[in-house]
């Protein structure tokens, strides 16, 4: 007899149902405080430069604006990012992306703020901008970030790979490309700032991810954490895409020097243009096996595009190489990765952390030496699936709960009563 | 630049505001009126979740100008629910779990709403066809299919229990 449970196996009618179908819900941009000012930010128009002259004086004298900031007036670090700091929240050294930060400004109202952003001028000294995974890596290519534009480069292996390819019947040789892919959540980036009742720093944010986001607060603001709050709104969507800082950092920085509450609502196209994206990947796959379908052996080469900054680029490349063989036990396996820099939007987190774009991968393999065998692409699968006690490519064993086979067995059923 | 008045029906109530001719319409209603159920997501008539009902049509506010709104009757989310009572949309909505992140929901239900003020018995195909223009990103697609389908039953009974109507 099914067992009885309070909450699984029930409908039930979700916690904030309530407030969502009467639309009382709050999200960031529905957040108003006496004395708020409205802050946007002057971003830059090439992909790679550095800047010559940022011309701040017009938009600074404009009637209505408060604060017209740039990396001089940050008090503490000028660096963010959720696992290597290297995204400026106001470009200092060099521009590496369309879109880049280079000024803030805050003002009495949206239109005061418009005008004083087209106020704002900027000349640049163009560096020849890298857009491919090739380019990054050749000689004589600008460096976007430190000495090398090689953000990280990984190797996992078991088994013996070269000899496993000797003794296979088939082998079946792929290229498989995945491409950039916006989150494109419905509600776009927003937040407010401002000083609560006992001097607090407080940031209320369309985000995934609040404790981070106080700390990169704190340290752009030379502040103990203790002095920062960060509150998240009812939040629009994200799937990854608001792991990163968005407004957070700009929004109190104009706080910290106006005092007063600044709240920051990004356009779509702002929003597109600067949150983070699915990396691309190319990926070289070669897939031994037995003429009876056993998987003998797999060699996986990954390069990717983590764009103008890291975001959650080391996650992503990992995952992506752990994943390699997807769901399937396999005794000898070689993967290598590389992530470069570009001049592209950065990629970060997205659903999955780089597993989907393997999953195009290690899934063409299969539906491939399935047809070239003749075998049931179904059965190829049952035969290497991972079950309890299998070893992954990383050593581990699988003790429980590994329940792809009985999902296969149902989902082939289920296929065969739709389709009869 | 001078103000225009604009004089409308809002949520059953008779208003009458001066604005700027250049203020869209959801500006008109997220920051004058302070109806921020109405949704901003894409700005360019795209995603629906600015949709009000406006003249019985559902409409995407934030391709509208204020002066476009004068003489007007536009219903928001705000206005649905009567007396405290949830508007039977929004019911079916929360039955069927049909909200997730809740930024797409305010302009579902209107659209939903404006369907079935016009046609009170909707194939699945017109159900479809109706709500196209609302775009949901955590993809609940089928539970909002479901939602209103279901509210299209429950309204049947009503009507046929001598109840109100959809509008």
């Amino acid at each position: 007899m099914a067992k009885e449970y309070s909450v699984i196996g029930k409908s039930k009618v979700k916690v904030d149902g309530l407030e969502k179908v009467l639309g009382t819900t709050k999200f960031a941009s529905d957040y108003s405080l006496p004395d708020m000012l409205y802050g946007r930010v002057f971003r830059s128009t090439v992909p790679h430069a550095t800047v010559k002259k940022l011309y701040l004086e017009k938009a600074r004298a404009l009637d209505g604006v408060e604060a017209v900031l740039d990396y001089h007036d940050i008090p503490g670090k000028n660096r963010f990012g959720i696992i290597i700091k290297d995204e400026p929240c106001l470009v200092d050294d060099k521009i590496r992306r369309y879109g880049d930060a280079l000024a803030v400004v805050a003002a009495k109202s949206p239109e005061i703020l418009e005008e004083a952003l087209a106020l704002i001028e900027v000349d640049y000294d163009e560096i020849e901008p890298i857009f491919t995974f090739e380019r990054a890596l050749e000689a004589d290519a600008p460096i976007i970030h430190g000495t090398t534009n090689i953000h990280q480069v990984k190797h996992l292996e078991c088994g013996n790979v070269d000899e496993a390819f000797k003794k296979c019947d088939i082998i079946i040789e792929n290229v498989y490309s995945t491409h950039r892919l916006s989150h494109m959540f419905i509600e776009p980036d927003a937040g407010i700032a401002y000083y609560d009742d006992d001097g607090l720093m407080t940031v209320v944010a369309s985000t995934q991810n609040p404790h981070y986001d106080r700390n990169e607060v704190a340290s752009l603001l030379g502040l103990p954490y203790n002095q920062v709050r960060v509150i998240q709104a009812a939040t629009g969507g994200a799937f990854g895409g608001k792991l990163d800082i968005s407004v957070q950092c700009h929004c109190a920085l104009l706080t910290y020097h106006t005092r007063k509450p600044v709240k920051m609502v990004r356009s779509r196209s702002e929003s597109t243009m600067v949150s983070a994206k699915r990396h691309p990947m190319t990926i070289e796959a070669k897939t031994g096996a037995t003429r009876d379908g056993m998987l003998m052996a797999m060699e996986v080469k990954i390069c990717s595009d983590t764009g103008a900054y890291a975001s959650y680029g080391p996650a992503v490349i990992t995952r992506a190489m752990v994943h390699c063989t997807g769901p399937y036990s396999i005794p000898n396996v070689r993967a290598d990765a590389t992530f470069v820099y570009t001049n592209n939007p950065m990629s970060g987190a997205f659903r999955g952390f780089g597993v989907p774009q393997v999953a195009v991968c290690h899934e063409g393999q299969m539906n491939a030496l399935a047809r070239k065998i003749g075998m049931d692409p179904v059965e190829i699968r049952i035969r290497n699936a991972h079950q309890i006690g299998s070893k992954l490519t990383t050593g581990q064993i699988l003790e429980n709960s590994v329940g792809f086979i009985e999902t296969l067995e149902k989902a082939r059923e289920k296929a065969a009563e739709v389709l009869s | 630049m001078n103000k225009i008045s604009i004089s409308l029906n809002l949520n059953g109530e008779d208003r009458v505001i001066d604005v700027f001719p250049n203020r869209r319409v959801v500006d008109l209603l997220r920051e004058d009126f302070k109806l921020t159920s109405v949704k901003e997501g894409c700005s360019e008539g795209e995603c629906g979740a600015c949709t009000v009902i406006f003249n019985g049509d559902a409409v995407t506010t934030c391709c509208m100008l204020a002066g476009q709104a004068d003489q007007s009757t536009i219903i928001t989310l705000e206005g649905l629910a009567k007396n405290g009572e949830l508007d039977v949309l929004q019911q079916c909505f929360l039955d069927e779990g049909a909200v997730q992140c809740g930024y797409c929901t305010p302009g579902m239900i209107l659209t939903a709403k404006a369907l079935l003020m016009k046609n009170s018995s909707p194939t699945e195909e017109e159900i479809k066809v109706g709500m196209s223009g609302n775009l949901c990103r955590c993809t609940g697609y089928e539970k909002i299919h479901a939602a209103v389908k279901n509210a299209v039953e429950i309204y049947k009974q009503k009507l046929e229990q001598g109840g109100e109507s959809i509008g």
